[in-house]
Order: C-alpha cells, then sequence, then structure tokens
C-alpha cells in the first residue's frame, strides 16, 4: 500500500469495493508528505486531522451501503488561493495572515461532494503572481525531478504534489498558464478549462476575466474523472457557464480522433524552443498521425506578438483592483495605526511582497485617467483579436498542438533581478487565457536528466472533452506521468 | 447696469429599490434596527474569493421606474468597478454602471401653482450601496477616546441613482423635482422613497449664469437630509454664489457640505483635487442584456403614473387643481377614490369626501387605505344614497363612523344608527317641517315675504328638518313638505 500512489479511479474503486480503507490510503499520503515536506516544501497547511476525520467518515459512508462518490478516499491538494472553511487560506501572503475563510470554494464542495479527502493547502507564488513559486511568504518550493530547479508557477505546490505523489490529484488556477507551466516543469498534466467551465467560487482572485480553477494528475484517466467532478455552471459565479454535460472519463476510455487536424503553429517551429521540448511537439504529432489526424499549418502571429504586453495591461489592472480590498480593516493582516489611511498604507507596504506590488501599481497606472485608453482600451482590442486569431486558426484545425513552455524548469534564483523575464517565460500559455479557451499541458516522457518533456493542447472553448481524448492518445505513445522518486527512495 | 443672475439646479436623486435581498447577494434588505453586521455574508463583507450575483429583482424595479420616466432602456448595459479606499467600502470599489448605464434620456413632468414644467432625465443606473461609519467611544459614552465602528449591513443594497438634466432654476422646482420622484417611485412600488431614513438620497448641482456672461462653477452640495434642508441648501447656496459673483471673485467647482444646524454650506477640501475612479467593467458580471420581453413585462406591470392621474382628475373629473394634486399624492387614495366612484359614488362627492373624511382618518390614524374599517364598495353605495338626495351629508358621516367604529357594512350601520333612508314621510315629515318653521320664525317669515331671493333661507331652514329627521327622508319630500307648509301658513295669513 504504501510502495506506490495509486491512481485516483484506482483508489475510489478499492474503497468503494471495501479492498482498502479511505484511511489507509489517507494516512499513506499524509506519511508520504511528512517524509518529503521537509525537501519540498510544496505545502502551506497539512490538514491532517481533518483529512482523517474526512476518511473515516467515507468508510463509514461505505460500510452503512452509501455511494461515496466518484473520487471516494482519493486525497487531492488544493491551492491556497482556494478557500477552505475554517482552515487558513493564505494565497502565500503576509496579507492575509491566518484568515480562516468561514465558506468552502464551489471547487472543494465538489471534491469532498465526490468522496475525495483535501489532505493539504499547496504553496504558490504571492496571489498567484509569478511563474516559480519563488514568491510566497512560506518559501519557495523545489521541483520533484530537481530539487535544485523551481516547479514553476504559480500553481508549482499543486503540480510539485502530484509529481512527488502526494496525491494523484491537485488543483491549481491558471490566469497566464499557472497550470500549464508548473505541469510542465514537474512532469505532470495540467489542464485550464474554458473560461466559465468550473467555477470560481471561493478562488481568491487575481484577474477575474482570466481566472480559472483546473487539476493536475499523472495519468489521462485522473484528469478526466476530476473534470467530471468539477465541470458545469455555478449560480453563484455569474460568470460560470456549460455547453451540455461531456462525459470526460469516456472520452478518455475511448479517445477517437481519427480523421481530425490537428494545428501546428507556424511560429512556434524553430529556434523557440529548447530541442527536446521541440522534438516533444514533432513526436506528438506522429503519435497522432498515427491515430489518423493529418496536421494543418496555422498562425498565431498576433498571439506571439501582443499578448504577452496585452495580458500584463489586463491582468495587473484586475489584480489592482481585487487586491484593493486588503486594508487591514475586516481580515488579515493589521498594522495599528491612528488613522485609517495611515492602517492602509502600512498594512499594504507589510502585507504585500515586491511582485505583487510590482503589480498593483503597473495596473492601478493603466487604469488611471490620462493612460487608460494608451493602455487598458487598447490592451482589450488587443484582446479580441487575439481572440478572433484562434476563431480562424480553428476554422482548418480541431486542435492546436504546441509548446507549453520553451525551456526546461529554471534554477531557483534565476529571475530574482529580472522579472520581464520571467513574464516571458508565459508567451505560449498566456494567449490561451486570454482568449478565454480550455488548454492542457500533456506529459510526453522524461529526459535522460530526469527533466520532463510535455506539449500543450488548445481546444475551441467549451470542447474541453477534446483535450481529454488527444491527451489520452498522446499518454497511450508516451506513457503516463511516473512519481519523482528524486533519488530519495 | 445691474448684474443679473440665472440659477442652474441639476439632482441626483439615488433610490434604494424595494427588493427582499441585497443587489449582488442573498442578504436581507430590512436592516434597519438590526444589529450590525448581522445582515451580511461573504459577498457584501466583500470576503476574498466572493462573487456578485445579480438581483432580477433590482433590475426590474430599474427598468419600471426608468420606462415611467420615458428613458430608453438600451439592450445592454453593464456594470463598473468604481474605486476609492474607504472604510465604509468593503471591496474598495463600488459596483456601479458607468460608461453603460441602464436606461438614459427621459423626463418627468412636474406642477408648479398649476403650471406644468417637463425635467430632463439624463441617466438612471444601478449600483451597490456601503457600509455606514458608526462613530463612538468604546465604553459607548459621548465624550472620550473615540473610536470609528463600521456596520455593513446597508452593504450592497441596491439603489438606483437617477441623474437629473440641470433644468431647474429655483429651490422651489428642486422640490416640486424630488417630491414628484419619490411619489412616483411610491406609485410604482420601487422604493418607500423616505429620506429620513435615508431611502430617498439627494445630491444637488448649483451654478450661476451672470448677465456679464460669467458663469460659476457647478458645486456640488451633499448631506442634505430633507426636502426642506434641500430647499435651504439650495437658498444660501445661491446667494453665496450671487455674492461672489457681484464682489468680482470667482465660484470654483466644488464639492461642498450642508451642515443643517448653522444652516449653511463649507467646502470639503482645501483645494479640489480631482477624483481618480479608474473605472472598468467589473470582470465578474456578464453584460446585462434586457430583451423586449423584459421591457413588456415591465411596461404591462406598470401602473397609471401619478401626474397621468393628476390630469386625468383634472381634465376628465374636472377636480381643482388642488383636489388633483390632493388625491393623486398617494396611489392607495387615489385607487381608493376611484373605486368608491366605481361603486356607485358620483366624482364630486367622492373627491369630496375622500379628501376630508378619508384623508382625515389616514392622516389621524397613520394607516393605509387597506386598513380603513370601511371598503370603497360601502362608502361608495352611501355616497350613491347621498347623490339621489336619500340620505343627507349629516346623516351620512354618522353611518360613515358608524361603519368605522363598528366595522359594519352600510346596511347594518344604517340600522345601527337608527338611519332608514327616506324612511320619514307623510305625517311624521309634516310634524317635522311645522316644528322647525314654528322655531324659526324669523327665517320662515322672510321666506313667505318672498324677500328670500338667493333661497338661502330656505335652504337653512330645509338643513334644520333634514337634522332634525337625521336625514331620513328625501330630500324631494322635504322640498315639498316645506312647500305645503308654507302654502297652508300663507293661506291662513291670508
Ligand atoms: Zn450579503
Amino acid at each position: 500500500m504504501k510502495s506506490e500512489p495509486m491512481d485516483a479511479a484506482v483508489i475510489a474503486s478499492a474503497v468503494a469495493g471495501r479492498k482498502c480503507s479511505a484511511v489507509e490510503v489517507v494516512s499513506a499520503s499524509l506519511e508520504r508528505i511528512a517524509a518529503q515536506e521537509p525537501r519540498l516544501n510544496a505545502l502551506i497547511t497539512v490538514m491532517a486531522d481533518r483529512a482523517l476525520e474526512r476518511a473515516a467518515f467515507i468508510d463509514r459512508q461505505v460500510a452503512s451501503g452509501g455511494d461515496p462518490g466518484p473520487l471516494a478516499g482519493v486525497p487531492v491538494v488544493v491551492k491556497d488561493n482556494l478557500c477552505t472553511r475554517g482552515v487558513r487560506t493564505t494565497c502565500g501572503s503576509r496579507m492575509l495572515g491566518n484568515w480562516k475563510p468561514p465558506y468552502d470554494a464551489a471547487v472543494v464542495e465538489m471534491l469532498e461532494e465526490a468522496g475525495a479527502v483535501i489532505v493539504g493547502k499547496s504553496n504558490m507564488d504571492e496571489f498567484a503572481m509569478g511563474s516559480t513559486s519563488e514568491h510566497s511568504r512560506f518559501g519557495p518550493v523545489s521541483n520533484p525531478r530537481d530539487p535544485s530547479r523551481v516547479p514553476g508557477g504559480s500553481s508549482g505546490g499543486s503540480a510539485a504534489s502530484v509529481a512527488a505523489g502526494y496525491v494523484p490529484i491537485a488543483l491549481g488556477s491558471d490566469t497566464g498558464g499557472s497550470i500549464r507551466q508548473p505541469a510542465a516543469f514537474c512532469g505532470v498534466h495540467g489542464l485550464k478549462p474554458t473560461y466559465g467551465a468550473v467555477s470560481r467560487w471561493g478562488l481568491v482572485a487575481f484577474a477575474s476575466s482570466l481566472d480559472q480553477v483546473g487539476p493536475f494528475s499523472r495519468s489521462v484517466a485522473d484528469m478526466a474523472l476530476t473534470m467530471d467532478v468539477i465541470y458545469g455552471r455555478d449560480p453563484r459565479d455569474s460568470t460560470s457557464n456549460e455547453r451540455g454535460r461531456p462525459r470526460f472519463a469516456e472520452g478518455a476510455l475511448n479517445p477517437s480522433v481519427r480523421g481530425t487536424r490537428v494545428g501546428i503553429v507556424r511560429e512556434f517551429r524553430e529556434g523557440v524552443l529548447e530541442q527536446p521540448l521541440a522534438k516533444a511537439i514533432e513526436d506528438a504529432a506522429l503519435a497522432l498521425g498515427e491515430s489518423g489526424c493529418a496536421m494543418a499549418d496555422v498562425s498565431l502571429e498576433e498571439s506571439v506578438t501582443f499578448g504577452l504586453p496585452c495580458y500584463y495591461i489586463i491582468s495587473p489592472a484586475e489584480a489592482s483592483s481585487n487586491l484593493a480590498r486588503f486594508d487591514g480593516a475586516r481580515y488579515g493582516l493589521r498594522m495599528d495605526a491612528p488613522d485609517f489611511v495611515s492602517q492602509l498604507l502600512l498594512t499594504r507596504g507589510a502585507g504585500f511582497g515586491d511582485e505583487v506590488k510590482r503589480r498593483i501599481l503597473t495596473g492601478s497606472f493603466v487604469l488611471s485617467s490620462g493612460y487608460y485608453d494608451a493602455f487598458y482600451t487598447t490592451a482589450l482590442k488587443v484582446r479580441k483579436k487575439i481572440c478572433a486569431e484562434f476563431d480562424r486558426a480553428f476554422t482548418s484545425a480541431d486542435v492546436i498542438l504546441m509548446p507549453a513552455v520553451s525551456s526546461f524548469p529554471f534554477k531557483k534564483g534565476n529571475f530574482d533581478d529580472d522579472p520581464v523575464g520571467m513574464y516571458k517565460s508565459d508567451l505560449f500559455t498566456l494567449p490561451v487565457n486570454l482568449a478565454g479557451l480550455p488548454g492542457m499541458t500533456v506529459f510526453t516522457g522524461l529526459e535522460r536528466s530526469g527533466l520532463p518533456t510535455s506539449v500543450q493542447l488548445v481546444a475551441p472553448r467549451w470542447q474541453d472533452q477534446r483535450l481529454i481524448k488527444y491527451a489520452a492518445v498522446i499518454e497511450k505513445k508516451f506513457g503516463r506521468s511516473p512519481v519523482a522518486t528524486g533519488g530519495c527512495f | 447696469m445691474a448684474l443679473t443672475f440665472e440659477t442652474v439646479i441639476g439632482l441626483e436623486v439615488h433610490v434604494q429599490l424595494s427588493t427582499n435581498s441585497k443587489l449582488f447577494c442573498p442578504c436581507p434588505t430590512d436592516y434597519v434596527g438590526q444589529e450590525p453586521n448581522s445582515f451580511v455574508c461573504p459577498v457584501c463583507l466583500g470576503l476574498p474569493g466572493s462573487l456578485p450575483s445579480l438581483n432580477a429583482r433590482a433590475v426590474q424595479l430599474g427598468v419600471k421606474i426608468a420606462l415611467a420616466l420615458g428613458c430608453s432602456v438600451p439592450r445592454v448595459s453593464r456594470f463598473d468597478r468604481k474605486h476609492y479606499f474607504y472604510p465604509d467600502l468593503p471591496k474598495a470599489f463600488q459596483v456601479s454602471q458607468f460608461g453603460l448605464p441602464l436606461a438614459e434620456k427621459g423626463a418627468m413632468p412636474i406642477f408648479l401653482g398649476g403650471l406644468k414644467k417637463t425635467v430632463g432625465v439624463t441617466r438612471l443606473h444601478l449600483e451597490e450601496d456601503a457600509g455606514k461609519l458608526l462613530h463612538g467611544t468604546p465604553d459607548g459614552r459621548l465624550s472620550g477616546a473615540s473610536i470609528t465602528r463600521v456596520d455593513y449591513n446597508r452593504a450592497g443594497i441596491p439603489l438606483a441613482e437617477i441623474v437629473s438634466e440641470p433644468d431647474m432654476s429655483t429651490p422651489m422646482e428642486a422640490r416640486e423635482y424630488v417630491l414628484s420622484l419619490r411619489r412616483l417611485v411610491r406609485y410604482l412600488g420601487a422604493s418607500d422613497g423616505d429620506m429620513e431614513s435615508g431611502s430617498l438620497r439627494v445630491d444637488v448641482n448649483v451654478s450661476q449664469k451672470c448677465s456679464d456672461g460669467r458663469v460659476g462653477g457647478r458645486v456640488e452640495v451633499k448631506n442634505v437630509n430633507s426636502v426642506r434642508a434641500m430647499e435651504r441648501a439650495l437658498e444660501y447656496e445661491i446667494s453665496r454664489q450671487r455674492e461672489v459673483l457681484l464682489s468680482g471673485g470667482q465660484v470654483y467647482r466644488e464639492t461642498r457640505h450642508w451642515d443643517d444646524s448653522n444652516g449653511s454650506t463649507r467646502g470639503t477640501r482645501g483645494k479640489e483635487e480631482a477624483q481618480d475612479y479608474r473605472y472598468f467593467p467589473e470582470p465578474d458580471l456578464p453584460p446585462l442584456v434586457i430583451d423586449d420581453s423584459f421591457i413588456r413585462a415591465v411596461e404591462k406591470d406598470l401602473p397609471e403614473l401619478p401626474w397621468e392621474k393628476r390630469e386625468r382628475f383634472q381634465v376628465e373629473w374636472g377636480l381643482s387643481s388642488e383636489d388633483a394634486s390632493t388625491l393623486s399624492e398617494r396611489l392607495d387614495l387615489a385607487e381608493f377614490l376611484e373605486e368608491t366612484v366605481a361603486h356607485g359614488a358620483g366624482r364630486g362627492s367622492a373627491a369630496n369626501w375622500v379628501k376630508t373624511e378619508v384623508l382625515r382618518i389616514l392622516n389621524e390614524t397613520g394607516i393605509e387605505t387597506d386598513a380603513l374599517p370601511f371598503t370603497p364598495r360601502s362608502l361608495g353605495a352611501l355616497l350613491a344614497k347621498v347623490d339621489e338626495g336619500s340620505l343627507s351629508n349629516t346623516a351620512a358621516r354618522g353611518v360613515l363612523e358608524v361603519m368605522g367604529r363598528e366595522g359594519l357594512g352600510l346596511e347594518e350601520a344604517m340600522r345601527k344608527a337608527g338611519i332608514v333612508p327616506g324612511g320619514v314621510k307623510g305625517d311624521l315629515l309634516t310634524e317635522a317641517v311645522r316644528e322647525v318653521l314654528q322655531g324659526h320664525p324669523e327665517e320662515t317669515a322672510l321666506v313667505l315675504s318672498g324677500s328670500d331671493s338667493s333661497g338661502k333661507k330656505r335652504k337653512y331652514l330645509q338643513g334644520l328638518v333634514m337634522r332634525e329627521i337625521k336625514g331620513q327622508a328625501l330630500v324631494g319630500d322635504v322640498s315639498a313638505a316645506i312647500d305645503r307648509e308654507l302654502d297652508l301658513m300663507k293661506g291662513f295669513r291670508e
């Protein structure tokens, strides 16, 4: 039982079939966490007591003949920007202090409803701003494939938790690549759903028009299982929606892609990527070709050229607004001061880290009168063009195959004095957020160095299940993501 | 040549919409008198991770007011975030409609001394209210170190902001505008329009145009908490601005604060710094799409508007301007009146009775018309008897009183009051007439001599007879009996 972490699907049927207990599974997960956390720092809060209680509840449910749900006894980790009732939710920031939300995020409710057991809250770049998971009040996260390297960000803790085998499934959030980039860096699958496909209720907002919650997993089957649980409209999130009820699990089982067209992005062909990542694209294309897909040439020129500046106007603008509420008056950190304005200034000065301050300042600037049209209005126009460009691309392709990242994971401390360098690493992921599309990083293998390769699949809006199908085909060819041993056991 | 001035007044009125729940969350809205921070949730506290969901009822009421004001309601409107830091604003932004308001370009008639004037309405938009600061001391005493607490019960209450065109030129017009708007929202059931409790709030914009071509800056006056305060603030501000201009000074564009206790306004900032609210579209709410069927449904729900009613009372019913205005002030009263007429009362007598008897009871008891102890049906039937002459006004008043006191229907009340309409006739009636004539020889003599040309004395005598018999005779019968007795007396004298 303790030897090898199991897939979610395996755990759920074992627990439901009383082949093993949820308490055993969760205990094993907690042991792995205890053993590796000193090295990885992937979790901000380990919820051992609550998790064991919850597992015992599921065992009782099974014993009394109840339906424990499709994720019965499956230990999961959720990013620490997802609210958990009564459990501290920090966003990796000093600002929230030990704030304990009075409510659960919608996805937390849905996971628990499905029988999953939350064992921990994962470390992250403060308020999800960053691509390395180094910008956390709780210290940097290490990459389980190579602890001298970053796991990517901002959902680095969730990606690392799955790669290290703490849990088969973790949730992250993706605003400009915060699921897909750490998935690529940690060698796991990571899916950012269509904007609006998964409820944001209880996700502490970074940039509301871009944020989406999505899963990490080591197998496509587990990814599908999780999507079946969290996908769908939530009346508490007015931007959420749904188009039918796709059956993700079925798509993973019977991935028929024959006769479809895979778009290969012209601009990403040569010179942009580290060689093994470029090869991963080629190999994936070959595999899809073998499964009956035709390759199509598509262009994302505008996304490549203007996506980055557009994103770095819209996302800080929304962030500056979303983060304005942290004034020390109601919750979180409060610096004592004789009046409201001094309290506001002192609290925000002490509570936010440099990267967050940088984005708040940028955002306030681009929204201020006199600059608004030059920056914000222009960015909105560019965003429309990027959407249109993807729409055009999807007239000649059913899915787009492109890189998620251009390099292997960075060494820690690489971007300490180069924030723009870090921003640039989001080049392949953020256009997908700007267009509101579903995108998935699919693990394609480990190099001899132990570092992972991957590809990114992008589908039209509301075609999230298409990602699962193509990913299943690729997974068949390249194998599923193995648990990182990190050389220590 | 002496300088003359023209005053330009525009008003921004916030009305609290009568919804059961707040604009973006399910919290209840009847927070007045409740424990501070008892009607709150993650959404209206702006807790991290919370998201707004728009209250459809608020949209409905907003559209209702807009349609009544003749505004156009565009198919798509949008919510924006208006940013500023203040402890009563939990998210540090207010969700409001800035770029694309719910409705635009309407107008409302106001009446001054019977004359009608139309005031333009620039726009109507929806927004959320903020919390309330409670200043006090830690131990609740009035003196000592002060602390400020915040009550978020009001945070997120739905407001409609109605912005007028600068079409008014006197405090009187501003007053009529506010009163008309209040009457309207009450008619529509869209708001209780109560200024004292803050469900209707007014910000005043006032400026001066001088005959020498100079134009004073527009001054916004805040903190006017009653219609009277608004008039006083305007009067003060108009003379202040004129004095400044007369002395060759400049009126600066600024926001001033009305101090009701010393009757003056004061500048709130040393120098006016332009607030930058950094508006941008609220990304947590999709654009608000209002289709034709929604509009049609709201339109169907619109009552006859107060000014339409007033005009109909005046033109069709022939009521005086004053009566028409009094009787259209409250929708429930106007409807009571119309139902009374529908149940047989004449328009004139119904109007008279409603504006005197009914209104008196309402004012004395403070109840609504639906709590009156009699129905428009019974009042209508009662007044029909008065109109046909089978019951005197006096007798009817007595019956109404019994109906009110005992809660009885018309027939029963008349029985109880011992009144049988037209029941006194023949000898009984003759007896009563004789008694009155004999008791009032002077008046009788005057009538007999034919010098009562206006018929006043005769009417007086007739009234006395009616009183004597508690109005229980047909007017025609009484008149005939008097004639008969007078003839007898004439014959006797001849
Ligand atoms: Zn609320």
